[in-house]
C-alpha cells in the first residue's frame, strides 16, 4: 500500500524551547517498496515512522496509508495505532519477557480474535518464515539477540499486514551479526510484496537494503531516490558527504565543455558531470576516494588530472587509505596494498569526470 | 488514545485530591471555626487558645528532644551498619538484610509495648533479673523517660535510615576513595573527607525522613511516654480530643498545622534530596566489586555488637511477649514464672468477642484496602511514570503528600470529613482513611516496577492491534506482578497494625487489632495483649514471607526477565 504524508509537523517543548522534530514534511512512499528513512540522530526519522504507525500525533498535515486517512489535522481524524493494521519491528526488539516465543507471534491473532486452529497455523508458517522452527515454546528471552530479531519479525508479520515499519531493528546486534542479518532481511522482504518503511542512520544498511532512500535533516527531506541516485548523483552536498566518505572542494562553474560541466576550483579546472549551473555560480565539487586514481610522478594526461604530494598512509585491511596534499586541499584516495608509494612521494590523481559530481553548496 | 488518557490523569488527580486534600481542608476550616464542627462560626480563638498554653513550650521541648534524639541516634545507627555490610570483611552478612528487614514486620506498637514489659522501673524483666542479680535497691533503667522514648524510637527507625543509606554506599564509586588513598590520606581521612561528603544527600535523605516518622509517631510517645507524663506533640493532640469533658477538635486542629507544615516543608525538602542525590551518587559501571576493608582484630568485637542490636531489635521484644502471654502475671523469669506458665490468655483472647471482631476487621481492611490501595496505586504510577505530563507532576506531588501527614492530625481532619458522609463510624471510613494516609506505600513499589516496562513492550502491543486495556491486562500488568505483589504484601501489612488514624476514627463496632491492643494496654492487661500481639506479628511474617516465596517463584519463571 502506498503511504501518502502531506505537510507533517510536529513541535517538541524542550527546555522551554520549541522543537522542530519534523517540518513540513512532504512524502509518497510507493507501494511494495523498501523504503529508507536515513538520517543522523535527531533528525525526526524516527519521529516520522512513530507518526505513521500512530504512536505519535502530528500538529499539523495528513497521512493516507492506501486509500484511509489515518490522521488529518484539517479533518479531525486520529486513527488509533491498533486500528491502524501494521507491522512494527522496534529496536528494542520489544518481545515481551512473560511470554513464549509462541505467544509472542501469537499476540496479534489473538486480540484480533481469530480462531486457535488458524493461529496454530499461522504463527507455525510466520516462523517457519523467519527460520527460526523448534523454539515455540521457550521463553522468548531466552533466545540469542539476532533470534529476537526474528521472533518480532515474525510477529510483524503474522498478521500479513500491508506496511511493515523498522524503527533500527539490527542497531543492538554486533557488526558480523548485523551484516547477516541485513541480508535475510532483504531477502525476507523481497519475497513478501509489502510496503517497508526503514528506518535507519547507517548508510551501509540504506545502501544495501533499499528501493528507494529519503535523506534527512533537521525534520526536513532533504533528497530522495535509489540507492545509486542517493550515492553517485546527489544534488546536495549534504546528502553526498553522508551517504559515503567524499572529497568535497568548493567550486566556481565556468560553463559547458564537450558534453561536460567545466569548474574552477583550487585544483584547477575541473570537467564534471553535466549539470545545469548558471556560469559563474558556486557549488561544490565531490568526488569519492574509490574513483580517485593514484599514480606515482607528475603525469600529464587528457581528463581530470591533479598533482600532489602524499602526506599520509594508513593501512585499513583492504586498502591503503592516502591523505594527498595538493594546492592546499587534502584529498582522500584508496589505493591497492601492494602499491610502491610512499610517504612524501609526489604523485598524480586521476579522476573520470563522471565521477566527478557538483553538489549544491 | 490521548484524551483517553489525559481523562485518566485527571480522573486520578481527583481521586487522590479528595484522598488526600479533603481531610487537610476540613482541618483546616476546623481550625478557624466556632464549636466542635467544621463549619460553625469563622474564629481565632482555637489559634490562640492552642498557642498560648502554658503546658505547650514543655511539650515542644520533649517534642524537640524526642525527634531529633530518635533520629540522629537511628542515623548515626544505620551509617554504622551500612558501612560494616558494604565496606568490610564483616563475617554473617545475612545479619544485616535481616536487621533490616525483620523490624518491619513488628508494629511499633507492639515494640513499644514489649520494651515497656523489658525495662519499666516497677516491675521490668531485665529490671528485675539485675535487681536480683546484682542486689539493687532500685530499678536500673526507666524506659518511661524521654531517653527511652528516643532509644526505643531510634530503633524502630533504624531500617528505615539503613534503607535509605546502604545502596547509596554500596552503588557508591569506590574510585573516588581509592584517589584519595592514592594521595596518602588515611582510611579515617577518607571516610570523612571523602566518603561521608560524598554520601551526604543519602544521609540527609535519612534524617529528614527519620524527623518526619519521628514527629509523626504516636505509639512510643503513647505507650512509654503517657506512664511517666512525658508529652510530646502527638500525645498532647491526641488528648486534646481524646480525654477529659471537653474534647477540642478546633484547638487540635489548629496546633496540628504547625506539624502538618513541618512534615509537608520536611517531604518536600527530602524529594528535593533525593532527587539530587543521583547526580552526587556515582553509579560505576557493572562487574566492579569495592574493595573491602580488613576489620582485623576488630573483626569479631564489631560483629558480637550488630549480634547483640540483633538481639535487641528482633530477639528480645519478641521473647518478652512470648513470656509475657504464657505467664500469669509480670513476674522474673525463673523457675517459679516458668512452673505457671500457661495457654490461659490466649485462650482469653480466643474467647473475647471484641478482639475477635477486631481481629476480623483489620484483617479485612488489609484485605480489601491493599486490593484496592494497589489498584489505584497500579493507575497512579502508570500516569506518574509513563506519561510525564504537567498533569501527572501533579499527581505525584498530590500523592506524595499523604507521606508528611502525621496520622492524628490528618485522623482529626477526616474525622469531621466522615461526620458529614454516612460512612461515619464504619469500617468504611477506616478503609478510606488508611488508603488515603499509605498510598504513597503502594505507589512507590509500582513506579519502580513501571520504570522497568519498557515503552516499546507497550507499544509494540498497540501496534500488534491491542487496544489500551487489552494492553494493560495482558502486557502492562503481567511484567507488573513482582511490583504488584510487593506492593500488596506492604500495604497490607501496614493496614493490619495500622494505629494512629484508627485510634481516632476507631468506634465502638469498628474495632480493630492495634485500637484493641492499646485497650488491653490501657487496662494492664499484659497477657492478653502479648497473646494478641503474637497473632499481629505472626499474620505479618506470614505476609512478607509469602511475597518473598512468590517474588522467588516469580522469578525463577521467567528467567532473568522484567
Amino acid at each position: 500500500m502506498e503511504i501518502r504524508i502531506q505537510g507533517v509537523s510536529k513541535h517538541y517543548q524542550s527546555e522551554g524551547k520549541a522543537v522542530k522534530a519534523l517540518d513540513q514534511v512532504e512524502l509518497n512512499i510507493p507501494a511494495n517498496h523498501i523504503f529508507t528513512l536515513l538520517g543522523p540522530s535527531g533528525c525526526g526519522k524516527t519521529t516520522l515512522l512513530r507518526c505513521i504507525v500512530g504512536l505519535e500525533t502530528p500538529d499539523e498535515g495528513e497521512i493516507r496509508i492506501g486509500d484511509e486517512v489515518v490522521w488529518s489535522k484539517a479533518r479531525g481524524i486520529n486513527v488509533p495505532p491498533e486500528k491502524r493494521g501494521l507491522g512494527m519491528v522496534f529496536q528494542t526488539y520489544a518481545i515481551w519477557p512473560h511470554m513464549s516465543v509462541f505467544d509472542n507471534v501469537a499476540y496479534p491473532l489473538q486480540v484480533r480474535g481469530m480462531a486457535r486452529r488458524d493461529i496454530d497455523a499461522k504463527v507455525t508458517a510466520a516462523l517457519r518464515f523467519v527460520q527460526l522452527e523448534g523454539v515455540e515454546k521457550r521463553s522468548a528471552t531466552r533466545l540469542s539477540g539476532g533470534q529476537q530479531q526474528r521472533v518480532a519479525l515474525a510477529r510483524a508479520l503474522v498478521a500479513e499486514p500491508k506496511v511493515m515499519l523498522f524503527d533500527e531493528p539490527l542497531s543492538n546486534l554486533d557488526a558480523k551479526l548485523r551484516e547477516e542479518t541485513r541480508k535475510e532481511l532483504r531477502g525476507f522482504l523481497s519475497k513478501l510484496k509489502i510496503t517497508a518503511v526503514y528506518v535507519t542512520h547507517d548508510r551501509v544498511e540504506a545502501l544495501a537494503l533499499s528501493d528507494s532512500i529519503a535523506v534527512m535533516r533537521g525534520g526536513r527531506v532533504v533528497e530522495m531516490g535509489s540507492p545509486q541516485k542517493i550515492y553517485f548523483h546527489a544534488e546536495h552536498r549534504f546528502v553526498a558527504d553522508f551517504i559515503g566518505r567524499a572529497n568535497l572542494v568548493p567550486a566556481t562553474v565556468r560553463g559547458t565543455s564537450g558534453g561536460h560541466t567545466m569548474v574552477d576550483t583550487a585544483l584547477g579546472p575541473m570537467l564534471c558531470e553535466p549539470r545545469e549551473l548558471a556560469p559563474g555560480s558556486e557549488a561544490t565539487l565531490c568526488m569519492r576516494p574509490e574513483f580517485m586514481r593514484v599514480s606515482a610522478g607528475t603525469q600529464a594526461g587528457a581528463g581530470n588530472v591533479v598533482a600532489g604530494v602524499v602526506e599520509s598512509l594508513a593501512f585499513v585491511g583492504e586498502v591503503y587509505e592516502v591523505e594527498i596534499r595538493s594546492a592546499g586541499q587534502l584529498l582522500l584516495a584508496r589505493i591497492a596494498p601492494d602499491a610502491q608509494i610512499h610517504s612524501g612521494d609526489a604523485v598524480s590523481l586521476h579522476v573520470e569526470p563522471a565521477h566527478c559530481l557538483l553538489v549544491a553548496r | 488514545m490521548n484524551s483517553s488518557r489525559s481523562a485518566l490523569t485527571h480522573a486520578l488527580i481527583a481521586i487522590v485530591g479528595l484522598l488526600t486534600l479533603a481531610p487537610v481542608l476540613m482541618l483546616v476550616l476546623g481550625s478557624f471555626s466556632q464549636g466542635l464542627d467544621a463549619f460553625g462560626h469563622f474564629t481565632l480563638a482555637k489559634y490562640v487558645a492552642a498557642y498560648t498554653d502554658p503546658a505547650l513550650l514543655h511539650v515542644l521541648g520533649n517534642t524537640v528532644v524526642f525527634v531529633l534524639g530518635s533520629t540522629i541516634f537511628a542515623t548515626v545507627l544505620a551509617l554504622v551498619l551500612a558501612y560494616l555490610n558494604t565496606r568490610t570483611d564483616i563475617p554473617f552478612k545475612f545479619l544485616f538484610g535481616v536487621l533490616a528487614i525483620v523490624p518491619m514486620m513488628i508494629p511499633h506498637l507492639l515494640f513499644s509495648v514489649s520494651w515497656g514489659l523489658l525495662l519499666n522501673p516497677s516491675n521490668g524483666l531485665i529490671n528485675g533479673l539485675l535487681r536480683n542479680a546484682f542486689a539493687l535497691q532500685s530499678a536500673p533503667f526507666n524506659i518511661y523517660s524521654l531517653p527511652g522514648m528516643v532509644f526505643v524510637e531510634g530503633m524502630l527507625n533504624m531500617p528505615v535510615a539503613y534503607l535509605i543509606i546502604a545502596p547509596a554506599m554500596a552503588s557508591f564509586d569506590v574510585s573516588l576513595e581509592d584517589s584519595s588513598r592514592v594521595f596518602c590520606a588515611g582510611a579515617w581521612r577518607t571516610l570523612m573527607r571523602v566518603t561521608l561528603p560524598v554520601l551526604r544527600p543519602a544521609i540527609l535523605a535519612a534524617v529528614v525522613l527519620g524527623i518526619v516518622r519521628s514527629l509523626a509517631s504516636y505509639a512510643v510517645p503513647r505507650v512509654l511516654g503517657t506512664p511517666g507524663r512525658v508529652d510530646v506533640l502527638a500525645t498532647y493532640l491526641y488528648e486534646m480530643i481524646a480525654t477529659g469533658y471537653s474534647p477540642d477538635y478546633g484547638k487540635a486542629a489548629a496546633l496540628g498545622m504547625s506539624a502538618l507544615a513541618t512534615s509537608v516543608l520536611l517531604i518536600w525538602a527530602y524529594r528535593v534530596l533525593t532527587a539530587e542525590s543521583g547526580k552526587f551518587v556515582t553509579i560505576s559501571s557493572r562487574g566492579w566489586r569495592p574493595t573491602l576493608i580488613a576489620l582485623g582484630r576488630m573483626r569479631m568485637p564489631l560483629f558480637a555488637a550488630v549480634a547483640l542490636l540483633s538481639l535487641l531489635v528482633i530477639v528480645l521484644p519478641v521473647a518478652a511477649l512470648l513470656y509475657t502471654s504464657f505467664v500469669p502475671y509480670s513476674m522474673v523469669p525463673g523457675a517459679q514464672a516458668f512452673a505457671q506458665m500457661s495457654w490461659r490468655h490466649w485462650a482469653e483472647v480466643m474467647a473475647d468477642a471484641t478482639s475477635l471482631l477486631a481481629l476480623r476487621n483489620s484483617l479485612l481492611l488489609a484485605v480489601v484496602g491493599a486490593t484496592l490501595g494497589v489498584l489505584l496505586s497500579l493507575f497512579i504510577a502508570y500516569v506518574i511514570v509513563k506519561l510525564r505530563t504537567r498533569a501527572a507532576a501533579l499527581l505525584e506531588s498530590l500523592t506524595y503528600l499523604s507521606f508528611a501527614f502525621p496520622g492524628i492530625v490528618i485522623g482529626v481532619g477526616f474525622m469531621w470529613f466522615f461526620v458529614q458522609t454516612p460512612l461515619y463510624a464504619t469500617l468504611g471510613a477506616l478503609l478510606i482513611g488508611y488508603i488515603a494516609t499509605y498510598l504513597p506505600y503502594g505507589v512507590r513499589p509500582l513506579a519502580s516496577a513501571f520504570v522497568q516496562v519498557h515503552a516499546h513492550l507497550e507499544e509494540s502491543s498497540l501496534v500488534c492491534g491491542a487496544s489500551p486495556m487489552t494492553t494493560l491486562r495482558r502486557i502492562i500488568v503481567p511484567l507488573l506482578i513482582p511490583g504488584i505483589v510487593s506492593a500488596w504484601i506492604l500495604m497490607a501489612t501496614m493496614f493490619l497494625r495500622e494505629l494512629t488514624v484508627s485510634v481516632v476514627l476507631s468506634r465502638p463496632g469498628s474495632e480493630v487489632l492495634a485500637v484493641q491492643i492499646l485497650g488491653f494496654a490501657d487496662d494492664g492487661l499484659w497477657g492478653k495483649l502479648s497473646a494478641l500481639g503474637i497473632i499481629v506479628i505472626l499474620i505479618s511474617t506470614a505476609l512478607v514471607l509469602l511475597a518473598g516465596v512468590l517474588g522467588a517463584r516469580f522469578r525463577a519463571a521467567h528467567g532473568t526477565a522484567a
